[in-house]
Formats: C-alpha cells, sequence, structure tokens
C-alpha cells in the first residue's frame, strides 16, 4: 500500500530551506505502520565553507553564505523516479521519501532529506546511503555558492 | 528546437533558453559552442528528451534538449 502511494510521488522539489518541524511530522506519519522497526535518515546541511580565489593581485577566502539551487527539475524527478524504483528493487524498504530544496539556501540550513523506512536497520540504513549517493550523481541540481563578498562560485559534486 | 540552459551555462549565455536549429547533437553542440562564450572549454553534459546522451545522436526537431553543467545536489 505504502509503496504504490511513496512510487506516486512525483515531485521532490521544495522552495526555501527544510523546516527541521517538517522532519518531525514525517517521522510521526509513520506511527500508524506496525510492520516498520527501522527509521535512517539522511540531512544535508548547508556548510560555510571558505573558498579560496585566486588572481594575479591576491588570494582571498570568503565564506560561503548560502547556496542558491536550481534544478532541471523534470529530468530530476524522471531520475529520482528510476532511483527509487532500483532501491525498491534491491532493498525491501516498507517507504521512501525523498525531498529537495530549490532558491537560496543559508549556511546551517537542512536542503536535503532522505528518509526509508524497514523492518530492520540495516535494509534502511543501506537504502538511505545508495539513494543519498544516486541523488547527487544522477539529480541535474545546480548549487551557486554565495560568498560573504556577493561573489559567487558554483558547486559542483566530486 | 529550443535548448534549455542551466547554472553556469545559463549565467555565461545570460539566458536560460536558445532556439537553434540543427540536425544531430554534434552539430547541436558546435552550434552552441559558437553562441556562448567560454563553453567549448566547460565540462557539461547534453541531454536529449531529459536522458543524458553520449555520441552523436540524430534530431529530428521536436526533442527537449537541455545543457547541463557539473551537478551539486545534496
Amino acid at each position: 500500500m505504502s509503496e504504490t502511494k511513496t512510487h506516486r510521488k512525483r515531485d521532490i522539489f521544495t522552495e526555501g530551506p527544510i523546516d527541521p518541524a517538517f522532519i518531525a511530522e514525517s517521522i510521526a506519519k509513520h506511527s500508524t505502520r506496525h510492520d516498520i522497526g527501522a527509521h535512517e535518515i539522511f540531512l544535508g546541511q548547508v556548510r560555510a565553507d571558505q573558498v579560496v580565489m585566486s588572481s594575479e593581485v591576491e588570494t582571498r577566502q570568503p565564506t560561503v553564505q548560502a547556496i542558491e539551487y536550481t534544478a532541471y527539475q523534470d529530468m530530476a524527478n524522471e531520475q529520482m523516479i528510476a532511483i527509487r524504483e532500483e532501491a525498491f528493487a534491491r532493498w525491501p524498504i516498507t517507504c521512501l521519501h525523498v525531498h529537495h530544496s530549490q532558491g537560496i539556501i543559508k549556511a546551517g540550513e537542512l536542503c536535503f532529506f532522505v528518509f526509508a523506512s524497514s523492518a530492520h536497520r540495516q535494509t534502511a540504513r543501506e537504502a538511505v546511503a545508495f539513494v543519498t549517493d544516486e541523488v547527487k550523481k544522477r539529480l541535474p541540481i545546480f548549487g551557486k555558492e554565495i560568498l560573504e563578498d556577493s561573489t559567487h562560485v558554483w558547486k559542483r559534486n566530486l | 528546437m529550443d535548448v534549455l540552459l542551466f547554472g553556469l551555462i545559463a549565467e555565461k549565455a545570460g539566458t536560460d533558453r536558445l532556439s537553434i536549429s540543427a540536425t544531430d547533437t554534434q552539430t547541436l553542440k558546435h552550434v552552441l559552442e559558437g553562441r556562448i562564450e567560454g563553453l567549448a572549454s566547460l565540462s557539461y553534459a547534453l541531454a536529449v528528451n531529459r536522458k543524458i546522451t553520449r555520441g552523436n545522436v540524430v534530431l529530428s526537431g521536436n526533442e527537449e534538449i537541455a545543457l547541463l553543467p557539473p551537478f551539486a545536489g545534496g
């Protein structure tokens, strides 16, 4: 039942940061599912990295204030459906929820939420690790790191 | 056909959409690299109908094309 429900979810994007209260509500919604014995969560938070900027004149190390996320949303949501199907095929998870921010997310705010539930912990753990890595690799999401001096650099996943 | 531009590439082009005619992706890339300064030296992927393509692909003109700079999700 829940599997069909999660498969129907088509849009992972949310405008602005992910509210910790939303995460708490998401967990609470599963209290009626008595076949679940484990929840595993990954949360991505915007980090205030120091970016090294070298020119002929000087080297500066401004700090990241925020990341402005944009995405090719139609393709990202299609890729997410494929990743979700791969995860359900590999692990007996009860449900899987993924949310990613769009727009300006300040350092310290949450931008990425992956949540899997299953009967036992190992299954949910492995599924969340897989989904988190695949989202970073395969979803066309772009991040503009806004620096303290109002300049910016484009983030890229390694 | 419309070509959707994202992130760094949209910034360099000064727009998020260009209209280009091309019969295959190799020609399309060549035209785009002439239109967008610095594109040729960037790392980017070309998506046709929301799927990343490799090699040369024939285009009918009805495809949804997108230029994708490196991903940064998460």
